[in-house]
C-alpha cells in the first residue's frame, strides 16, 4: 500500500512542481520569482522525504535537512541582494 | 535553566539504569525526571519557575500546531475560492514585547497563522508591521495579534 | 499495521498542502498574497512529510533527524518570508489594486534605512534598548 500512496504523492508533487514553475515563469518581479524558488527548495525537501521512504535508506534525510539550511541562506541572501540596491525590477 | 539541566541528568541516570539507549526511552526519562522533579521540589524556589514553565510550553506547542493547521485550511480555502472577496491591508501593531527573542517569535507566530504575515518591525521596536488578507475591521485584527503577543509573553517570560 | 496508515495519511495530506501552496502561488494576485499560501501551506506539507518519513522509519535516528528538519522549517520558513516580504516591499513591488488600507507606506527612509512608527503609537514611554523589560510585566 505504501508504494501507492508514494506513487500518488509523487505525482501530486510533480504538479505542485508545475504550477510553482509556471509562476516562476510569469514572474513578474524578482521578489516573486525568489519565493517561488523557495516553494521548489521545500519541495525538493518533500521529494527527498518520499525518496528515502521509497528507497528505504535513511540516509538521504541529512540531504533534506542541507536543503533546507541552503535554501534558507539563499533566501537571505537575495533579500540583502534586493535592498541593498540590486535590479528593482527585471521586467 | 538549572531545573532543566537537573531534568536531563535524571533523564540520562534512567537510560543509563534501564539500558534501554533510544529516544523513547530519553522520553520516558525525562518525562520521569519531570514528574520527580514537580513532586519533590514544588516549593524550592530555584526549581519553582522551571517546574511551572514546562506545561506552558506545551500548552504553547498545541496552540501554535493548531493555529498552524487552522490557517492551513483557511489558505485553502482561500486558494480555491475566488479572489475577489479578498481586502488586503497592511496595519502597524503597537508592541509590548522589547526583546529580540519575543519579537522573533510573535513574528513567526504570526507569520503561520490564519491570514497574517509580518512584515517588519520599527527601528524604535514599538510598532509590527503586519500584513493582513482580511482586513474588515483594522482594530479587530489589532486585538487578534495582541492576543497572540499575549500567548507569547505568557510563554517567556 | 497502524503506522503504515499514519504515514500514509501524512503523505497525503502533505503532498496536498504543497500543491495548495503550488495552487496559491499561482493564483494569488500580488507577492504578498502569493507568501501568505507558501508560507504556512509549504511549512505545514513539507514537515508534514519529514513527519511521515519519522513515522515510516520508527527509528530513533531518522526520528531526530526528520523532528530537526521539521522544526528547522518552522524555524526558518517564517523568517524567510519576513525577509522577502519587506525586501520585496522596500523595493515597490506593486501592490494588489483592491488593498483597503496600508499603514506601512511613507513610513520607510531609503537614506537612513531606519522605519518608522505611526504618529499615534510614537508617544509611548520610551521603551529600553531591549536589554531588560523594565516596566514590562504591565
Amino acid at each position: 500500500m505504501m508504494d501507492v500512496v508514494v506513487w500518488i504523492s509523487f505525482i501530486i508533487l510533480c504538479l505542485a512542481l508545475v504550477v510553482t514553475f509556471i509562476r516562476l515563469v510569469l514572474g513578474p518581479t524578482l521578489p516573486d520569482r525568489v519565493v517561488m524558488l523557495e516553494l521548489m527548495a521545500l519541495l525538493t525537501m518533500a521529494f527527498i522525504g518520499l525518496y528515502t521512504i521509497q528507497s528505504g535508506h535513511s540516509a538521504f534525510l541529512d540531504v533534506a535537512l542541507v536543503l533546507a539550511l541552503t535554501a534558507f541562506l539563499a533566501a537571505v541572501g537575495f533579500a540583502r541582494y534586493l535592498e541593498k540596491g540590486g535590479h528593482r525590477d527585471d521586467d | 535553566m538549572n531545573g532543566l539541566t537537573w531534568n536531563i541528568m535524571l533523564a540520562l541516570i534512567w537510560v543509563a539504569m534501564t539500558g534501554n539507549f533510544t529516544g523513547s526511552g530519553l522520553a520516558i526519562g525525562f518525562l520521569l525526571g519531570y514528574l520527580l522533579l514537580g513532586v519533590t521540589l514544588r516549593d524550592v524556589p530555584r526549581f519553582s519557575g522551571y517546574i511551572r514553565k514546562v506545561p506552558r510550553v506545551i500548552r504553547f506547542l498545541f496552540f501554535f500546531i493548531k493555529e498552524l493547521v487552522r490557517s492551513n485550511f483557511r489558505v485553502a480555502y482561500d486558494v480555491l475560492t475566488p479572489t475577489d472577496y479578498m481586502r488586503p491591508g497592511v496595519i502597524a501593531v503597537p508592541l509590548e514585547a522589547h526583546t529580540d527573542g519575543e519579537i522573533t517569535l510573535l513574528a513567526n507566530l504570526i507569520s503561520l497563522t490564519p491570514g497574517t504575515l509580518s512584515l517588519d518591525v520599527s527601528t524604535d521596536r514599538r510598532v509590527l508591521y503586519v500584513h493582513m488578507m482580511y482586513l474588515d475591521d483594522p482594530e479587530a485584527a489589532r486585538e487578534e495579534i495582541k492576543y497572540f503577543e499575549k500567548r507569547v509573553l505568557e510563554l517567556l517570560r | 499495521m497502524m503506522t503504515e496508515w499514519i504515514a500514509a495519511g501524512l503523505l497525503l495530506t502533505g503532498a496536498l498542502f504543497m500543491l495548495l501552496a503550488g495552487l496559491g502561488a499561482l493564483r494569488m494576485p500580488d507577492l504578498l498574497m502569493r507568501m501568505h499560501a507558501t508560507t504556512k501551506a509549504g511549512a505545514l506539507g513539507s514537515g508534514l512529510i519529514m513527519i511521515a518519513v519519522a513515522v515510516h522509519f520508527g527509528e530513533t535516528g531518522v526520528t531526530a533527524r526528520a523532528l530537526a528538519a521539521t522544526l528547522f522549517i518552522m524555524l526558518t520558513s517564517p523568517v524567510a518570508a519576513h525577509v522577502l516580504a519587506r525586501a520585496g516591499y522596500f523595493t515597490g513591488v506593486p501592490m494588489w489594486s483592491k488593498i483597503v488600507r496600508d499603514e506601512l507606506k511613507g513610513k520607510y527612509d531609503e537614506d537612513t534605512h531606519t522605519l518608522a512608527a505611526p504618529q499615534r503609537y510614537r508617544n509611548k514611554p520610551p521603551a529600553d534598548d531591549g536589554k531588560a523589560p523594565d516596566d514590562g510585566a504591565g
